[in-house]
């Protein structure tokens, strides 16, 4: 019983990873329908922006995380400019090549900042190091920070995209590009701001997850497997869905990797993503694609 | 008289200068001022640190070589190529660096797999290889007239890794591993061992590099009773395994490998105090980068390399370049390749300013066979013991 109970509790926040991933994820998809192959690189470039900022330049805590995030949301803004603007023309296929692109020149430019100090670069915590004792299982602080910080985002984007105009204008130019134009929206100026604002969440998440994940040019990659499986079981175009699918996710993993064996754990995202697409193409959440002609 | 002498004096010089044209000529990449020494390794990818890191710590050593006049008034010059970590990729820069820069030797060989997968290219050329970092057996095994590796082997540490834990009174003793072909380089050797002397694998599991989270695999360890476990994993994988082992209050015997060997850098990816107590590794270096008696390498790198912090694969490379020179020295001004390869067999009880144990060249081509252990007391790294194999 102490096993399932630790297995459950290391599912949910671990899941809160994978969620918070996802959510950067389904934000840019939800308003232009590319997937961000570098959104992995976004977050490693937000972990990075505040590792340079919090460790090895001792700026505190609070404005290191909000300068990262600011960071990433300008890295965000300059891929929009300069690799996906430029191919958009050419059709979604193009700016998702471009996507993979920009991930492994942001990997690139990491290797050259970052790379000569070392293999992983730790990153104190927000909170103690040391695991909380809740109930008769420990949990790790920080990934209770980490399972508040994406309670904390989502609630911040379903707000986002219900009640403010921007992201209403996000929601209208996915939904039809063309006809956005035709009521007056500068859909060029809509994509920009939203690859901006996923890569800003990106950052956030990077900053956060670093205590756990570690810091290191290629950091980004295996999280952003597990987001996007998180994504599409959630269903990639809903924030709630989302979280779910992160939650659902993380579960899986360590029941997988509990009672049937550790070396299945990695496994688990790619049977996820193949069971969504088979059995549920727009995932527990997503909405039909159906369109009238 | 004077005219005849004249004559004979030009042509006599001519002569020597045509021999010694000759020489130079048949000898690749060596000239009467330079030895190029070709590289290859991983300068780009998730893996680089083996190889661009070692690579820079080959090159602070030629620096130092080459200003004090080089040897035997040769300077060494490195020519670097990446392989990405691929086989593929080592294949193509063995090529490139024999047929297209012509090098007289190759210092190199940052990932298994890819030096393994060089070996029949690397004997085909005939050109003299030593290896810096990989560590599969097969790279030297059986012997090629032509490579020689100063790194420990994947073999010796399995076998080392066993040993330690035995002489320490652990009983039931578990493995953790990563499945990639470096960690099966190192995992199929140790069940050899563990079979030969009839000792049974408590717990058998599996992280990866990526692993993020270690708490099913803690879990698993635990309730096996295992009260040592091998690692053979890199730092992330065995720091997170450690952290979450922590956290349900397992704490073991853990004997790590030299792809762990900064413990002050492990114990800051655990981040949580008295992590380390139980834990010791294998090492190249018989202390830490920042000890004071790395300073001189310290203060080499940063002149040639300033964004650069003096870390282990850096001394890897300074340890097998200060071999490589001596092998170079050995072989004489006449340099060819085969005074250098037959010049190994002068390497005897070799004390380097990096390796714990003296290195020997011998009919097995590993000249490095002397594992030591270090651990973390007081926030320093110590020597912890040795084994002797069984």
């Amino acid at each position: 019983m102490l096993m399932f109970s630790y297995l459950m509790a290391t599912g949910i926040t671990t899941g809160a990873f994978y969620a918070l991933v996802a959510l950067g994820i389904v934000i840019v998809y939800k308003s232009t329908e590319v997937v961000n192959l570098a959104h992995g690189e976004l977050f490693m470039v937000g972990g990075m922006l505040a590792y340079t900022l919090y460790v090895m330049s001792g700026v505190p805590y609070l404005p290191s995380l909000l300068l990262a995030v600011a960071g990433s949301f300008v890295v965000g803004i300059l891929t929009e400019r300069v690799a996906y603007r430029s191919v958009l023309k050419h059709g979604l296929a193009s700016v998702l090549v471009a996507t993979i692109g920009v991930s492994f020149i942001l990997k690139g430019i990491a290797r050259y900042i970052w790379g000569g100090k070392g293999d992983y670069l730790s990153f104190p915590p927000l909170v103690s190091p040391e695991p909380l004792q809740i109930g008769n299982i420990m949990i790790m602080s920080q990934q209770l920070v980490v399972l508040s910080a994406a309670v904390v985002v989502m609630i911040g984007l379903a707000i986002f995209f219900r009640r403010t105009r921007a992201g209403k204008w996000m929601q209208a130019t996915a939904s039809n590009p063309k006809a956005a134009l035709l009521c007056g929206l500068r859909i060029d100026r809509i994509y920009m701001y939203t690859f901006a604002v996923g890569a800003a969440v990106a950052g956030a998440a990077g900053v956060l997850m670093a205590p756990l994940t570690l810091l290191y040019p290629d950091v980004g990659f295996v999280l952003f497997i597990k987001g996007l499986a998180a994504a599409v079981l959630g269903g990639i175009t809903s924030v709630p869905g989302a979280v779910v699918g992160g939650l659902l996710l993380g579960l899986i993993e360590q029941i997988a990797a509990g009672y049937v064996h550790s070396s299945i754990q990695d496994l688990v995202p790619f049977l996820v993503i193949m069971f969504a697409l088979t059995f549920l193409p727009t995932g527990l959440f997503g909405l039909r694609g159906l369109r009238k002609i | 008289m004077k005219r005849l002498a004249t004559t004979f004096g030009a042509v006599l010089a001519l002569a020597s200068v045509a021999a010694f044209g000759a020489h130079a000529a048949d000898v690749p990449g060596v000239t009467d001022t330079e030895i190029k020494v070709g590289s290859f390794g991983p300068l780009t990818g998730p893996v680089y640190i083996y190889g661009k890191l070692t690579m820079n710590g080959v090159e602070v050593y030629f620096n130092k070589l080459n200003a004090a006049g080089g040897i035997n008034g040769r300077k060494l010059v490195l020519v670097r190529e990446d392989d990405l970590c691929k086989p593929e990729g080592a294949i193509a820069a063995v090529k490139k660096l024999v047929y297209e820069h012509k090098v007289f030797a190759i210092i190199g060989g940052g990932c298994s797999n890819p030096t393994l997968a060089a070996r029949p290219e690397l004997e085909k050329a005939g050109v003299p290889f030593h290896v810096f970092a990989a560590v599969a057996d097969g790279i030297v095994d059986p012997p090629a007239p032509n490579i020689y590796t100063t790194q420990l082997t994947a073999s010796i540490e399995s076998k080392s890794q066993i040993q330690w834990a035995l002489d320490n009174g652990a009983k039931k003793i578990a493995i953790i591993a990563q499945h990639d072909a470096w960690g099966r380089s190192r995992y199929e050797p140790m069940l050899e061992d563990f079979k030969r002397r009839g000792l049974h694998v408590a717990a058998d599991e599996e992280v990866t590099v990526d692993q993020n989270d270690g708490t099913a695999q803690a879990l698993r360890l635990k309730s096996s009773g295992a009260d040592a476990v091998l690692l053979l994993g890199y730092p992330k994988a065995a720091a997170v395994v450690m952290r979450d082992s922590i956290k349900i209050g397992y704490k073991p015997i853990w004997v790590g490998q030299t792809a762990i060997q900064d413990l002050p850098a492990l114990q800051g990816l655990i981040g949580i105090d008295g992590a380390m107590s139980s834990f010791v590794s294998i090492t190249t270096i018989p202390g830490h980068p920042d000890n004071a008696e790395y300073a001189e390498w310290r203060k080499l790198l940063k002149d040639t390399f300033p964004n650069d912090e003096l870390s282990v694969f850096n001394l890897m490379g300074v340890a097998a370049a200060e071999v490589f020179g001596k092998v170079v020295e050995a072989a004489g001004k006449d340099l060819t390749r085969e005074k250098f390869l037959a010049a190994y067999s002068t390497i005897n009880n070799f004390k380097s300013s990096v390796y714990p144990g003296p290195i020997t060249c011998k009919a097995d081509h590993k000249c490095n066979q002397s594992p030591a252990f270090v651990k973390l007391e007081n926030g320093k790294v110590v020597y912890a013991g040795s084994v002797e194999l069984k």
